[in-house]
């Protein structure tokens, strides 16, 4: 065994910094299907929000990522 | 990672890359299996403005962006044919997907500016999907710098658009109680800054966990030993994240000029 906190550190900050933004991004998406299969004919806008949405709720499970990397190379 | 232990030392390969996957020189000079040692020393005013591998690949990429905009703009005829019309179809898509929807009528001007950063974007994030090469947006300096340049330019837009203390005064949104401003300024500051940052980290953490899965992926075969029964595993694996890694290049390519477009809209039309 080797390793020390810092790498358990790294472990959980990935972990759970991936849970919030992938309820979200579920959210996103399933919500964009939602309007698509309503209105097939808004499905081009929708896409294009839908991508946006998900970069942001994205955004937030890789600040946990650049922690985990920082945590992991001490 | 007992294994690590046993093969330590030898020189062969796969004791070299048990050690990059232990992360010891993450920011020294390997990155993930890719040598990054200096090919020529330059110090000048106290910068290391040595040439690596990365800086050779965010030339070539350069280069090649040039390349392909200055061949698609001076073909020859009328209709655009073959790889012209390759080019000129993406630039269809982004005036009227990116540059029209959030600039609205006089994004016309921005089309070059925006068109040029997600091609220098996009080759930049391709390029690092050749063998032996190195993608220069997996290094939070390129990124940074891109972010820095669309901060300062929004700004900037923003300041001739709206008059320099207009700008400031539009941050946050007007009509509310006066109180209200002395908690919501500062927040809108902070989001100001958060603006850039969130794009920089944005795009060079998704180029970097893709080569980082990549390259755990191909680590497994060793750390099964190299069985034959069990290796096949990880190489299908590694090559469907491989496809989905060209899949990210272009969305991410997408996603950090749209919201530079944004950012530039929102800057020259604040919401009242």
């Amino acid at each position: 065994m080797e390793g020390n906190l810092a790498h358990l550190g790294s472990g959980l900050a990935i972990g759970l910094a991936t849970i919030g933004p992938g309820v979200g991004i579920g959210t996103i998406v399933g919500k964009t299907i939602e309007g698509m299969a309503r209105q097939p004919e808004s499905a081009g806008a929708l896409r294009t929000t839908m991508f946006i949405g998900i970069a942001f709720a994205e955004a937030l499970a890789l600040y946990g990522f650049v922690f985990a990397i920082l945590l992991f190379a001490k | 990672m007992e294994s690590a232990g046993t093969s330590h030392g030898h020189g062969n390969i796969i004791s070299e890359m048990l050690e990059e996957f232990n992360l010891q020189s993450t920011y020294g000079q390997h990155f993930f299996g890719i040598d990054l040692s200096p090919l020529s020393n330059l110090h000048l005013f106290g910068l290391d403005l040595s040439v690596n591998k990365a800086v050779v690949c965010l030339w070539l990429s350069t280069l090649i962006t040039f390349g392909i905009i200055y061949y698609a703009g001076h073909g020859r005829g009328l209709v655009a044919t073959g790889f012209r019309n390759m080019i000129e179809a993406i630039f269809t898509f982004i005036k009227l997907n990116v540059v029209e929807e959030a600039l609205g009528h006089e994004g016309k001007k921005w089309l070059p500016f925006i068109g040029g950063l997600f091609f220098f974007i996009l080759i930049n994030n391709l390029i690092g999907l050749i063998p032996g090469s190195f993608a220069p947006t997996s290094n939070i300096n390129v990124t940074a710098a891109l972010a820095i340049l669309v901060f300062i330019i929004f700004l900037i837009a923003g300041m001739i658009k709206q008059g320099p203390f207009k700008y400031w005064a539009h941050l946050a949104p007007g009509g509310l109680p006066k109180w209200m401003y002395v908690v919501l300024y500062p927040i809108e500051i902070i989001t100001l800054f958060m603006k850039p940052l969130s794009l920089a980290i944005r795009l060079f953490a998704n180029m970097l966990a893709g080569h980082i899965v990549i390259f755990s992926l191909l680590a497994l075969i060793i750390l099964f030993k190299m069985s034959l029964l069990m290796a096949p595993l990880p190489f299908l694996a590694s090559v469907i994240m491989y496809a989905f890694e060209i899949f990210v290049a272009l969305i991410q390519a997408y996603i950090f000029t749209i919201l530079s477009a944004i950012y530039i809209g929102s800057a020259m039309h604040p919401e009242h």
